[in-house]
């Protein structure tokens, strides 16, 4: 154990944290490529997206695990690229709890106030308080390995409370726990964020995770930030078909479609399908005519012909074979497949009777919340809409 | 395939510190199970329930202390895995590294000195009926393919060989949550097409009622309740499984019933005559689904919020509080503002009686009618 005290530097805290065009490249291969964003005090922003997108390369940058290969990071004003982890004054919680075996509850708590030189009474206070928020603080003389997930992962919560970071990180820290308790494991860290008010970076692969914690969510896929903001932004007005996919479970149904103009209208033909453009979206639509375009469509925008919120034709009808139903306690997801072979998903906020299963079954699209991507490139065609809304 | 009948199950790790003295019980205390022919069915639990060990007493890797396990009606107790045929896939998809998607496949016939025709007979009628672009993975090494491609190989290697029943354990837990969504819609419809009899173990509920026809609840070694997603969430055998399924979970309120009417947190309502007839006057715990609250209503209790979770991918909010002491959840609509304070109402239709820190519950809701 290290006797040193450790200098905490201090930082102007005005724009908490500022990335810019950071790039990380393991040989001639690209993990993260010129990625930015700040984060504000106070702000929990989330880094979310598949294996490998380079989400937590980036979290171990900003914690300074990993050296940037260009681009800049700053704490405050003052920029970190060169200072090492153990200086740069942040607070990580990992997957694996990262806890000492060896040592008790109340000592792995208080190890970075000790090797900072606390005095013992301050040690001793603050150990207690942080234990007592999250419940530990009946097993501080026992050792790791006599605690359970759930509790080993709060002494790694307590740890940080204790420590007045500038940062706050946390990489996948739910991924080991179950379900029942990941609801208060979540709480458990926003109380420990409320409780810090710092700026702080999550890092996940769960989108659902991502939209219960995070002020502001960054989609990362290949290196990239592919969109950056609230939960609503990127669920409803999505910039690009991987955003779209990635957001929401089940995930939005795809559909090939070509644009037609019909009148003063649009039409999208294809897949089996003849759909009316809603007239929100012919404009848009109609500066793509005869091309090629992928529709999207969410699972909750399809309805039951009768109980529909709007009137159901053959021009917004989508057919579909049942091959699963799933009962949810809101009502059930249904698995159908179109007479092309085509795949799709509905969720309802009833119940399908089982009898319903390897039958056709009628399904109005609301078409005022389909989503247009370019076929080739998969960027919203809405997307003039979106940057309207969200800047 | 195959029925299975599980009968009266008892298994003792004797090495196993872990299990002896935390639980002081055998890691499978009696459990029995009939599986129906076709059937698939999840079994769900918490680490160290015996979910995994109920799986390998049936697979015969593991041998029961007391109890047999027959399938057909024949007893297979003792039996050799080997021997038994029987499909297994695990979360670390133990596919044979060197050799390609087709190898993989094939290997079964190899060993077992099938002609070669026959063998490239059966892993073709396997890739067509394993779907779309399955014989694309069969020329590729297993360290080329993504992990849920890897999975539908690992279950194609069991469906050529045509098992009796089909053992998974937490196959898809490897997955990031994004392909885990995919591969379990794939993996469902896979049996459902081939009807091949299932036990599928996870610790995640969610996948556990997805691909499950009937779910299993195991709690320390035991059958804490077997049904459909129905039964275990409107009609929960115990507390225990009230608690267990559902998500953000139900919360539990202590209170009172004095002359049919329930007390709780100074305020009081009268109870609906089907729950006044099973649950005598006297102390009661209360349990209440996020879903099962009234908003606002002049009877409601004050329920001191601490954080409301927006979920615009659900189209709901949820809000988690406080009422006299007790944590509570409350779904709220995505766009409900920011509160510190809401007013809610039991639904008293909608709610679950226990007796007062017991198991046994006193009244269930059972399924709503819809219409």
């Amino acid at each position: 154990m290290t006797t040193e005290a450790i200098a905490e530097p201090r930082y102007s805290s005005e724009t908490a944290i500022k990335v810019r065009g950071v790039q990380k490249r393991f040989g001639d291969k690209h993990a993260v490529e010129d990625v930015s964003f700040d984060i504000a005090d106070g702000e929990l922003l989330v880094l979310v997206g598949p294996s490998g997108c380079g989400k937590t390369t980036t979290l171990r940058m900003l914690a300074g695990l990993e050296p940037v290969s260009d681009g800049q990071i700053q704490f405050g004003d003052r920029v970190v690229n060169e200072i090492r982890p153990r200086d740069r004054r942040i607070a990580m919680v990992f997957q694996d709890y990262a806890i000492f075996p060896h040592l008790t509850v109340f000592e792995n708590i208080a190890y970075g106030l000790r090797s900072r030189r606390e005095a013992r009474k301050v040690v001793k206070d603050k150990v207690t308080e942080a234990a007592q928020t999250f419940r530990i603080d009946h097993l501080l003389t026992r050792k790791p390995r006599q605690l359970s997930g759930g509790e080993r992962q709060r002494v790694a919560l307590s740890r940080a409370m204790v420590r007045d970071a500038a940062l706050y990180l946390y990489d996948e820290p739910l991924s080991n726990l179950d379900a029942q308790l990941r609801h208060q494991a979540r709480e458990d860290i926003l109380t420990l964020h409320k409780n810090k008010h710092r700026p702080t970076v999550y890092v996940t692969h769960d989108q659902s995770e991502a939209m219960a914690l995070g002020d502001r969510i960054a989609v990362m896929a290949d290196g990239r930030i592919q969109q950056i903001g609230t939960g609503s932004d990127l669920y409803e007005r999505p910039v690009s078909e991987f955003v779209a996919f990635f957001i929401g479970t089940p995930s939005i149904n795809l559909f090939d479609m070509e644009i037609q103009a019909d009148g003063d209208g649009a039409v999208m033909v294809g897949s089996g399908l003849r759909l009316r453009v809603h007239p929100s979206m012919t404009a848009a639509a109609r500066a793509h005519v005869g091309q090629r375009v992928r529709m999207g469509v969410r699972p909750e925008d399809l309805h039951v012909p009768r109980m529909a919120p709007f009137e159901v034709t053959e021009e917004n009808t989508l057919h579909g074979i049942v091959t699963l139903i799933e009962p949810t306690a809101s009502g059930c997801t249904v698995y159908l497949s179109t007479a092309e072979g085509q795949d799709f998903v509905a969720t309802f906020t009833v119940r399908l009777p089982n009898s319903y299963l390897d039958q056709e079954i009628p399904l109005g699209i609301d078409l005022s919340k389909v989503h247009l991507f370019d076929a080739d490139t998969g960027a919203s065609l809405l997307k003039g809409d979106i940057d309207a809304v969200s800047r | 395939m195959a029925r299975i009948d599980i009968d009266h199950v008892v298994k003792h790790y004797v090495d196993d510190r872990i299990v002896q003295t935390n639980t002081g019980r055998p890691a499978l205390d009696d459990v029995s199970l009939q599986v129906a022919d076709g059937e698939t069915i999840s079994i769900v639990g918490s680490s160290g329930c015996g979910k995994s060990t109920l799986l390998k007493v049936v697979a015969g890797i593991e041998d029961p202390d007391q109890g047999r396990v027959r399938y057909d009606g024949v007893d297979v107790t003792g039996v050799r895995p080997q021997e038994r045929g029987v499909g297994m896939v695990f979360q670390d998809y133990a596919l044979y590294p060197s050799m390609k998607g087709k190898g993989n496949l094939a290997y079964y016939f190899d060993v077992h000195d099938s002609s070669k025709e026959e063998a490239e007979q059966r892993v073709r009628e396997t890739a067509e009926r394993m779907g779309v672009g399955f014989d694309l993975l069969l020329g590729q090494v297993p360290t080329t393919l993504s992990g849920g491609e890897q999975q539908r190989v690992a279950i194609a290697r069991c469906i050529v060989r045509d098992p009796p029943l089909f053992l998974m354990d937490e196959p898809i837990c490897n997955l990031d949550a994004k392909l885990r969504e995919q591969t379990r819609v794939e993996i469902r419809k896979l049996l459902r097409k081939f009807k091949i009899t299932t036990l599928y173990v996870t610790h995640d509920q969610q996948e556990a009622i997805f691909m499950g026809d009937r779910i299993v609840v195991m709690r320390d070694g035991r059958i804490e309740q077997v049904g459909t997603f129905d039964d275990l969430y409107y009609t929960p055998a115990s507390r225990f499984v009230a608690t267990f399924i559902g998500s953000p979970p139900i919360s539990v309120l202590p209170a009172a019933v004095t002359d049919g009417r329930l007390q709780l947190a100074g305020a009081s309502w009268d109870l609906p005559s089907p729950v006044r007839a099973a649950v005598p006057d006297g102390p009661v715990d209360l349990a209440i689904r996020p879903e099962g609250w009234r908003l606002d209503e002049a009877d409601g209790l004050a329920v001191s919020v601490r954080h409301i979770e927006r979920l615009p991918t659900e189209r709901a909010a949820f809000a988690y509080g406080t009422v006299a002491g007790r944590n509570v959840t409350v779904i709220l609509p995505v766009d409900h503002p920011e509160r510190d304070q809401l007013t809610a109402t039991p639904d008293l239709d909608r709610a679950y009686f226990f007796e007062p820190d017991g198991e046994r519950p006193l009244h269930t809701p059972g399924v709503l009618e819809l219409f």
